[in-house]
């Protein structure tokens, strides 16, 4: 793009950024001021496609969480101890196994789910997305889908994971998109993942999140999360290059776990003020695993009828990607449901020192991509097989 | 008035040390160093300690500052004093009201089922060896016809015994101090809320000013304002005035005292400009980080300078122990960079008794660190070694014999006991899966987040969490 170019698109950006996304045109250009627009992550939780009554996606129903377990594993009025009750579901729920599971455990068993096609292939264990598009990859949607507790919108592990990701300054995670000449089209962005470390701004009722706020970079504790990658925007969709592995933090109740992203892309809607998609690849099972365990106990996964034994298992069965030593998969597709509110991304030290990141962060991108380029795929990675 | 605490009393706390002494009792607390932190003295040396409001007592009793839990109250033998709160559990309460006694000296034998998901009426594990709660918690005896003295009253046991309450709290004596001096049996570290209902060690009210808080922590006793916001000092303010100017004032909020507030002890004022005065502690002015939006957060300590402000500070941990960064703040970790863990234990008992101590039992902690099996629990949580000839750093931070095949203290000729770190006299740990420093991967294991029956990580900086230090 020249720099007339640029200008034009720019003095256009400020008028969009000023007022609002709403009531322009579709030929005109979207240009966030300088060419740069920044959002803070405000809801993410796993994909689920579900129908109204749930039946097509899980014929058999929804399954049990350890409430119900335990009934059944322990039926009775039978005098019991708490080693061989209490403590030995927390024992398998702490050192979970492989082992077939005694209990009957729902799988999804429908064919459409939401996601993106991972590895470029049509697989039978892929889905189809609700548009039609094949070969969607997303082993956790099978893994949880018949799950309560994950089905929105009133399942507990989304209205917990919502809030955390809300509330909590530890999960405050961000992008910034930089070289943009428009936001509805633009063959060749850079994405900059960040954590911020201020809350998010609100109105007054405290419960709607606001565009507009000010997001100071957590360079303290936050620096190794900080990496760039590309991306493009097509018809106000931007769909990024793959990153190796991404931290996403994610505490829930106290606790700092994280997940573990391989492979990680993003597709999201872009506006003045938000940018909802997905955020797709394949997650670390253990990291996975011990996320959702160590934040929630074994009462909170009751209440969403979440059996972590049971789970575990399955998400194991599941893996479908990254094979250890011994060829099982250690990672799992998935796709979760991301929204983004716009925030104005800063440099604690300032706009010099921001622009010293980010030289450092590209510069590291760079070697990672030449480093890419000239080895052959990571063993286990879907792209090697 | 005389201050209780510190080697100084005076009547006259505006003249009470000479600004060069207050300069070198005030206490810094440098973060990045922060399991390191100097001891503060006052100008002959002697270390200082938190002062408390005098109160009035019965005869033989006392006021010792614990090096951890600063002012507690002991009985005439040193022994620390603790009380029951009651607290709200999942499915109901545990611990005691005001005037009201919880703890005898009857066996419970099964769980109370205040835990959710978990019924009660199960059988709790070693009913053949398991004690009381006035086994491990003695009723501080009071003589029948004791009278009240200030706050302390007493409260009638039954069988004709009486018991020595403060603020209408039943008192106790811990099994496991041994040393006048030792608060081994509670703490009052803020557990979360789903922790179990601890005895907590009951002292004098903190000599601090209205607006001020004083908070424990794994560092020391912090200086906070009420609502829970880290108070600093900067460096190159002195007790006379502020360094800190218009510029500066946009980012660190003076302290300000109110018109009808008073000096007294440590605390007193400068005056910043006509009319407005601003809090000193121990000689330097008082400050909160307008960029802190979280409770207990230190992050205007990472501006050179500037510094939290501690009472006292806790007994170092081991001198080869780091500090390692984390994405949630800042962990004690062992000489390798390995974070510290502490297990954490309170049973499912009407009496919630402890079982996070080597004479407790250890059938929940074998359960959680290793399935039952002791030497997976070596493997996925290995004690912290301390070698044969290591002598204890301090009060706080001892080395203990375990045998790990139980899990309790050795005794001399066990076969293959280890020399461990322990703090509180609780054995440390590392997690098996943390492969680099700054991974806190077990943080938050276990039962309720690692409150109950589960293992924290020894966080030395929260910036995240509200008050988990």
């Amino acid at each position: 793009m020249t720099i007339l170019h640029r200008c034009v698109a720019l003095a256009l950006g400020v008028l969009a950024l000023g007022t609002s996304s709403v009531g322009l045109a579709e030929s005109e250009a979207l240009a966030p001021r300088a060419g740069v627009i920044g959002y803070a992550m405000t809801n993410l939780f796993w994909s689920v496609y579900q129908t109204a009554d749930g039946k097509s996606e899980c014929p058999q129903g929804f399954n049990d969480g350890p409430r119900e377990q335990y009934d059944k594993l322990w039926p009775g009025q039978r005098q019991r101890t708490v080693l061989d009750t209490h403590l030995q579901m927390e024992i398998e729920t702490w050192h979970p196994s492989t082992e077939p599971d005694p209990l009957p455990f729902h799988e999804v068993a429908g064919k459409l789910s939401y996601g993106l096609n991972l590895d470029g292939k049509v697989d039978g264990d892929d889905f189809t997305h609700p548009d039609g598009t094949a070969g969607i990859d997303n082993q956790v949607y099978r893994a949880v889908g018949c799950i309560i507790g994950f089905r929105g919108p009133d399942g507990v592990e989304v209205i917990f994971q919502d809030k955390a990701i809300a509330d909590a300054v530890y999960n405050r995670t961000m992008i910034e998109i930089s070289g943009v000449d428009d936001l509805r089209n633009d063959e060749d962005v850079t994405v900059t993942f960040y954590r911020g470390q201020d809350r998010l701004l609100t109105d007054a009722t405290g419960n709607k999140i606001m565009a507009g706020g000010s997001q100071r970079i957590d360079t303290r504790w936050g620096r190794k999360l900080i990496q760039q990658t590309r991306g493009r925007i097509v018809a106000g969709v931007l769909t990024t290059e793959p990153l190796a592995e991404v931290i996403i933090p994610w505490m829930n109740l106290g606790v700092p776990t994280f997940q573990l992203v391989r492979d990680l892309q993003l597709q999201l809607n872009l506006t003045a003020e938000h940018a909802d998609g997905l955020v797709a690849g394949y997650a670390d099972v253990e990291t996975y695993y011990r996320q959702l365990i160590r934040n929630d106990s074994t009462h909170h996964l009751s209440n969403g009828q979440i059996s972590g034994v049971s789970l575990y298992k399955s998400l194991r069965r599941l893996a479908d990607a990254y094979p250890d030593a011994e060829g099982n998969n250690t990672a799992i597709s998935t796709a979760l449901d991301a929204k983004f509110t716009q925030v104005f991304i800063q440099h604690p030290e300032g706009e010099q020192a921001k622009q010293a990141l980010l030289s450092e962060v590209a510069r590291q991108a760079d070697e990672r991509r030449a480093a890419r380029s000239t080895l052959p795929a990571k063993a286990g990675s879907p792209a090697a097989r | 008035m005389t201050v209780k605490g510190t080697q100084v009393h005076s009547t006259d706390a505006k003249h009470w040390l000479p600004a060069a002494a207050i300069a070198l009792a005030f206490l810094l607390a440098g973060t990045a160093t922060a399991a390191t932190l100097a001891q503060p003295t006052d100008a002959s040396g002697q270390r200082l300690t938190e002062q408390y409001m005098p109160v009035a007592m019965p005869p033989g009793f006392q006021v010792r500052v614990s090096p951890l839990e600063g002012p507690v109250f002991a009985d005439a033998q040193g022994r620390t004093l603790y009380i029951w709160p009651n607290r709200v559990l999942r499915n109901g309460y545990a611990g005691e009201t005001q005037g009201n006694i919880a703890c005898r000296d009857e066996v419970k034998r099964v769980s109370a089922g205040l835990m959710s998901p978990y019924p009660a009426g199960l059988l709790l594990p070693e009913l053949d060896t398991r004690p009381s709660c006035t086994d491990l918690w003695v009723p501080v005896a009071a003589p029948e016809g004791a009278k009240a003295v200030g706050k302390w009253s007493a409260l009638e046991r039954g069988n004709g015994q009486w018991q020595w309450a403060y603020d209408e709290q039943a008192l106790y004596t811990s099994v496991l101090d041994k040393q006048p001096g030792d608060a081994l049996g509670g703490t009052t570290r803020r557990s979360g809320g789903d922790s179990p209902a601890i005895r907590v060690p009951s002292g004098p009210p903190s000599l601090v000013p209205p607006g001020f808080r004083v908070k424990t922590t794994t560092l020391g006793r912090m200086l906070t304002t009420d609502k829970n916001f880290s108070v600093y000092a900067f460096d190159k303010d002195t007790s006379e005035r502020s360094a800190c100017d218009e510029q500066c004032s946009r980012t660190w909020t003076p302290v300000v005292a109110p018109m009808t507030a008073r000096a007294q002890g440590e605390w007193n004022f400068i005056e910043r400009s006509p009319g407005v005065r601003q809090w000193t502690f121990r000689g330097r002015p008082l400050y909160t980080y307008v960029l802190e939006v979280q409770n207990w957060r230190m992050q205007g300590s990472d501006v050179p300078g500037w510094h939290n402000v501690f009472t006292q500070v806790a007994p170092s941990p081991p001198a080869e122990f780091t500090v390692q960064d984390t994405l949630a703040g800042q962990v004690l970790a062992d000489a390798r960079g390995r974070t510290i863990y502490v297990y954490t234990c309170g049973d499912d008992s009407a009496d919630q008794l402890s079982c996070e101590h080597p004479t407790d039992t250890q059938v929940y902690r074998l359960a959680m660190c290793g399935g039952g099996e002791w030497r997976k629990c070596l493997e996925f949580w290995p004690y912290v070694e301390a070698g044969a000839n290591t002598a204890s750093q301090n009060e706080l931070w001892t080395v203990v014999s375990i045998d790990p095949r139980t899990g309790r203290f050795a005794q001399p000729d066990t076969e293959g006991a280890v020399n461990v770190w322990a703090y509180r006299d609780r054995p440390v740990y590392t997690y098996g899966l943390d492969q680099a420093p700054g991974d806190v991967h077990g943080a938050g294991t276990g039962e309720w987040r690692g409150q109950r029956n589960g293992l924290k990580a020894f966080w030395v900086r929260d910036d995240f969490f509200g008050g988990i230090l």
